[in-house]
């Protein structure tokens, strides 16, 4: 046996060795020179750190021979108990190296081998190969005489990384030298491979770990989406999906409810909106682009019954607008938009109006201003009552002054029903006012708005800090009614 | 602003004037009285002091330069006068929980709560009613 091959002696002879798609046991065989084609031997056993067995090995030949202890290295990864002979060295090892020998195919699955350090595993056996009593070489079965001559390969091969022997007889000899429990110490290349072994293990671990994670994700992935699956279902089924926990225990299960039907209504109003678009474009008759824009408003009502429902359960959920991108809560009113400050933005929009619809929008403007105005004072007078009941004065009965302002607070999803009345109101309005034509191109101006604002909201939390990009907005005051312009060309076709 | 103590002349409170029979109590009913009530001005709120909702109506009609007369049926002479009221105009306007109040006559035509209120002023019907009624000229 002179060749130092690997592959071509020991491989060819051993049975399990001719999986030769173990490539990701690379790292440590080119390291060593191994051909990749060996490693095959080495994901045998799934569950052996043979990191550290390689250098129980060793190092207890050291303790043997020093009779001192090298707990550091050798307890490292949870080593085994020290023993005087070789054989008790390894008190379970007999077994389940036999079991491995045992096994007729190797454990492939790449970089995720079950065993922590399949990397060494060639290297570990070789050494066990060591010493002739070792339990390897004796309880070794069918393959071992060849595994012997392939792992006796291996060795010449660590012996020349080890003691940096050249030729093989001399390895050999070095070899011989390390089976008869060698006087000297574990030299420094040695304690560097073992350190790379201990390496090598880790990274295994830490590979095995990541994908497990990985898998553990995609598996969440599939869950995700058959969930989603399974709420569009049952929602078609009109199954009312109650008790879902919110997120964290933030959401209470109204307004996470409420969260998620208004994020279908989200996916909803794109729908609608090219629908507007499509029959603008096509120019459709009155009737059929009518039935489109009824169904615009419905789908507005949709979204006023929705928050309706919620404001009984979790007004504060609404009225704070958690459920609003940033920039739209920044200029919430009451748990939504302001009409007024909506008409505002649409009467440039709207061109050509007749004479009468001019003022009719600006009658409609000034009607809602006047009662969001109302609603408002009203809403201050409920603060101002509730400051009232919270601060004022000794506590005399601090359960019924509670009590009272439980009461009091109750009002809030009266306000916020208002305030989306009103809004529904106007939107009613608008579409009386408004030919079939001018009430579409209205709607999806509304949608459109209402589409870029939230847009803002994304770009503005991913924006580059540190520059001066912030600077040239602070001075905007109406910079969404300033957006919305370039639209205006848009329409100028129908 | 508005007038609040309605309940005055000639419906003086407690005591046992004529005024007073005509809804503390024992006279009509209290339909009878909220109609009575509501005939005699332009514009009529029927609210309860301490509520926020009525503090808003009442801000809306002053805000467009309205003069409404309130009712506000938690300072009645008669308590149960004031509380049959109220239970009377929940059934006027339909309401199915216990909030009625505000409830809003113009011309002395039932107009309804607050969301009948708002939707007939978005909705351009509110102001001619009130001009036809004479709570407002311009």
């Amino acid at each position: 046996m002179g060749s130092h091959r690997m592959g071509e002696t020991g491989l060819s002879d051993s049975g399990p060795s001719t999986h030769h798609h173990h490539h990701h046991h690379l790292p440590y065989a080119l390291l060593h020179g191994m051909n990749p084609s060996s490693t095959a031997f080495m994901s045998q056993d799934p569950a052996f750190d043979f990191g550290e067995l390689e250098e129980a090995i060793v190092l207890q030949g050291v303790k043997i021979r020093n009779d001192e202890s090298k707990a550091p290295l050798f307890t490292e990864e949870g080593g085994r108990p020290s023993a005087s002979t070789t054989l008790e060295m390894f008190p379970s090892w007999p077994m389940r190296f036999h079991h491995q020998q045992q096994q007729g195919s190797s454990r492939s699955g790449g970089e995720s081998t079950d065993s922590g350090s399949g990397v060494n595993t060639i290297s570990s056996k070789a050494e066990a190969n060591i010493e002739p009593e070792s339990p390897i070489s004796r309880k070794a079965a069918s393959s071992s005489s060849d595994h012997y001559h392939f792992q006796h390969h291996q060795m010449d091969q660590l012996a020349v990384s080890n003691g940096g022997a050249g030729p093989s007889s001399s390895s050999h000899h070095h070899i011989q030298q390390q089976n008869q429990s060698a006087d000297k110490p574990p030299n420094e290349k040695t304690l560097r491979r073992l350190a790379q072994n201990r390496e090598a293990a880790r990274k295994s671990r830490l590979r095995k770990k990541v994908q497990a994670y990985v898998q553990q994700l995609e598996t969440s992935r599939i869950k995700l989406s058959q969930l989603e699956q399974e709420l569009q279902r049952a929602r078609q089924q009109g199954l009312f999906l109650g008790g879902c926990s919110g997120a964290g225990g933030n959401l209470s299960s109204a307004a996470a409810m409420f969260d998620m039907e208004y994020a279908r209504w989200l996916e909803d109003d794109l729908r609608h909106m090219s629908e507007l678009r499509a029959g603008l474009h096509a120019h459709l008759s009155d009737s059929d682009l009518r039935i489109t824009v009824d169904r615009y408003i419905s789908h507005y009502d949709e979204i006023f019954r929705l928050k309706g429902v919620t404001a009984k359960s979790d007004v504060f959920h609404l009225i704070t607008g958690v459920w609003a991108t940033p920039a739209e809560r920044c200029f919430l009113w009451m748990g939504g938009f302001r009409p007024s400050e909506l008409i505002k933005m649409l009467i440039s929009q709207l061109d050509p109006l007749t004479e009468q619809q001019v003022m009719g929008i600006y009658s409609l403007q000034h009607s809602s201003q006047q009662a969001e105005e109302a609603l408002s004072q009203g809403l201050d007078q409920l603060q101002q009552s509730l400051v009232d009941t919270i601060a004022g004065g000794p506590v005399i009965d601090g359960m019924q002054q509670m009590a009272v302002a439980l009461g009091k607070l109750a009002n809030l999803e009266g306000f916020v029903r208002q305030a989306d009345n009103l809004r529904q109101q106007t939107l009613h309005q608008l579409r009386r006012i408004l030919t079939v034509r001018q009430a579409a191109r209205c709607f999806l101006v509304i949608g459109e708005y209402y589409g870029r604002l939230r847009a803002l909201s994304s770009l503005w939390a991913s924006r580059p800090r540190d520059t001066l990009m912030g600077d040239e907005n602070s001075c905007q005051t109406t910079t969404d009614l300033q957006m919305v312009q370039p639209s205006q060309s848009h329409f100028t076709n129908f | 602003m508005y007038q609040t103590e309605s309940w005055g002349s000639p419906y003086v409170p407690a005591s046992g004037r004529n005024g007073v029979g005509s809804y503390s109590g024992g006279g009509g009913d209290p339909f009878e009285r909220i109609e009575r009530l509501a005939a005699e001005s332009a514009v009529v709120i029927f609210s309860i002091s301490s509520c926020c909702m009525c503090h808003a109506i009442k801000r809306l009609f002053c805000g467009m330069g309205v003069n409404p007369t309130v009712y506000e049926l938690d300072q009645a002479g008669d308590p149960i006068a004031g509380k049959e009221m109220e239970l009377a105009l929940m059934r006027l306007i339909g309401a199915s929980s216990a909030a009625a109040l505000p409830v809003v006559f113009v011309g002395g035509k039932l107009v309804g709560a607050m969301d009948r209120v708002m939707a007939s002023h978005i909705n351009g019907t509110l102001v001619p009613l009130l001009k036809d009624a004479g709570a407002l000229w311009l």
